[in-house]
């Protein structure tokens, strides 16, 4: 653990001077080509030519699988006039509504129970177990009950996700917070902090890095959970408009969606390793 | 070929990919959870507030606070659990639905890992196959899995085909990058060592590579089987018509909620015993993780 560690360190250290030195245009080119990296733009590029080479000499009929040039179209069709009463962005808004609001509900409720649960072990004792439970469920498995209680509305889905994200969130607090190195807490109560100060100072930061991870993954799996439920019950959102394409055969729009959740996703993920870079930097440093 | 252990600065490997390099800490915490067990003496806290649970939930249903149809009390969901077993549900055993959510899984699973699994490797190992193989890694991984099950659906119809194909699709993403970061965590040093001992390039990666990368490959089977499992459940709700998923689907759908239930709980310990499973496989194949 400590050697890959340092090793992330030294190379972090090797990736910083490299850049520096090659910061001019050309630099950066040459970067790409030793790197080998042209060979990804490579890549998607050989796979839309076939993609385009597969639909344009009808290998397969083109109610299955629609050309690149036909999804575009589709794209600037649909901004123009929705998809069956429903824009484009309103859908995508109501994705991203669903699974914030379920998200940030979890991460609001669950690091502070989990902060507390690593931090005394009989708030852990009491609610771990539970946690623990609900951790392997597969999350569309309440979804039955949530509709029971709630109803198809937003308020189900939003319960929905906030029971995925929830346990994850906790788990990472909790096992944030039980990482923190005994000498550090040691060290700054023997310098006379107080039980608060050692938590805001000491413990807070060092479980900060594993809270980050976590909350990587629960909105990786929430957005991945919200497309499920929107398939199930819906009347917009992204899941239920590549769904609804599917009644009418509309493989445009259901390859359309595809794309624009992938794009979403790792939009997603950029966002939260970006917030996590300017507030955790300290994350691998000893 | 190993030109990436021969490089001056080796440590420099690791932020080929920078995008790439960001797995592990997801698996930190799955190693750290480990150590989470409740200390002895607070034993008591934890029997306390499950019974405290099983209480209300008993109290809240005896008196009638709940309707059975929100909140099955304890003698209903017994009912329903006996129910299951003797008679199971729609023409079919409990354990013939079982059966083939599990059938289902291990066929996804099994393929999506060995197929992920050579091809992490691959990509761990050469920075050209990796740059290669990337992008379309990083677009499936964090594309919700549900949203491709429908092209699936139109283009191989409903059946074992098209749910075997996206929990394959499913399970490949998270194989390859632990297969990958395990190929490229092997300490630079070990592979100096075998080379300089006279080892050739193959021999390297039979003997110190790749015991090396199992760790991290067993670590990465068991995330992928948990999203595998979580998306069957999903793809049965959607469109099947067999399988826990289904049944609870449809045991919802005539507000059976004692069936429900059950189902649920049946679903989350196949789940928990799928993770012991390759938890117990990786302690007996990998036994000299963590000694190094």
């Amino acid at each position: 653990m400590r050697r890959s560690l340092t090793g992330t360190v030294n190379a972090w250290r090797l990736d910083r001077s490299d850049a520096s030195r090659s910061s001019t245009k050309s630099g950066v080119l040459r970067g790409w080509m030793r790197d080998g990296r042209w060979l990804s733009i490579v890549s998607v590029l050989s796979a839309f030519v076939a993609w385009a080479i597969l639909s344009a000499f009808r290998v397969v009929p083109s109610d299955l699988l629609p050309g690149p040039w036909e999804v575009f179209r589709t794209l600037v069709a649909i901004l123009q006039d929705g998809y069956r009463g429903t824009t484009l962005w309103q859908n995508i808004f109501a994705t991203l509504y669903r699974c914030g609001g379920g998200f940030l509900l979890a991460c609001v409720t669950g690091i502070p129970l989990g902060l507390a649960m690593g931090y005394n072990s009989k708030i852990g004792a009491a609610f771990d177990y539970i946690v623990q439970f609900m951790r392997p469920l597969p999350p569309l498995s309440y979804l039955v009950l949530l509709i029971l209680w709630l109803g198809t509305g937003d308020s189900s889905k939003i319960a929905l996700l906030y029971l995925t994200a929830f346990p994850i969130v906790t788990s990472s607090a909790m096992a944030g917070v039980r990482s923190v190195k005994t000498q550090k807490v040691q060290a700054a109560l023997s310098l006379g902090a107080g039980q608060w100060q050692v938590f805001l100072h000491v413990i807070f930061p060092s479980a900060l890095p594993l809270i980050f991870t976590g909350a990587r993954i629960a909105l990786a799996v929430t957005f991945s959970t919200v497309v499920a439920a929107e398939l199930m019950a819906a009347k917009d959102g992204l899941g239920w408009m590549v769904f609804s394409a599917s009644h009418f055969l509309r493989n445009d729009v259901i390859i359309l969606g595809i794309i624009v959740l992938g794009v979403l996703g790792m939009l997603l993920n950029r966002l939260i390793l970006s917030l996590d870079a300017a507030i955790v930097h300290w994350r691998g440093v000893e | 070929m190993l030109s990436l252990f021969r490089t001056s600065a080796p440590e420099g490997r690791l932020d080929a990919m920078p995008s790439m390099r960001e797995e592990p800490p997801l698996i930190v915490i799955l190693r750290r959870l480990h150590r989470l067990a409740a200390l002895p003496g607070d034993r008591w806290v934890t029997i306390a507030t499950l019974g405290f649970v099983i209480l209300l939930w008993a109290m809240v249903t005896n008196l009638g606070l709940v309707r059975d149809l929100f909140l099955p009390g304890p003698a209903l969901l017994w009912a329903g659990f006996v129910d299951l077993f003797e008679e199971g549900y729609k023409s079919r055993t409990l354990w013939e639905h079982a059966g083939l959510s599990l059938e289902r899984v291990l066929g996804g699973f099994m393929t999506g890992a060995i197929v992920g699994t050579v091809l992490g490797l691959g990509m761990g190992y050469n920075r050209k196959i990796e740059a290669f193989f990337s992008p379309f890694i990083e677009f499936l991984r964090p594309l919700p899995q549900l949203a491709y099950l429908v092209l699936l659906i139109v283009w191989f119809g409903i059946g074992e085909t098209s749910q075997i194909i996206l929990l394959f699709l499913t399970g490949l993403p998270v194989s390859a990058v632990a297969a990958m970061d395990g190929v490229k965590s092997t300490p630079v040093q070990r592979v100096q060592a075998a080379r300089s001992l006279g080892a050739g390039d193959w021999q390297i990666f039979r003997y110190v590579v790749f015991p090396s990368a199992l760790h991290e490959i067993f670590t990465g089977a068991r995330l992928a089987i948990g999203v595998v499992y979580a998306t069957l459940i999903a793809a049965e709700m959607i469109a099947g018509s067999t399988g826990l998923g289904w049944m609870i689907l449809d045991a919802g759908r005539f507000l059976r909620s004692e069936y429900v239930f059950v189902g649920i709980i049946i679903i989350g310990l196949m789940g928990f015993a799928l993770d012991r499973l390759l938890l117990y496989l990786e302690r007996r194949v990998v036994h000299w993780a963590g000694k190094s």
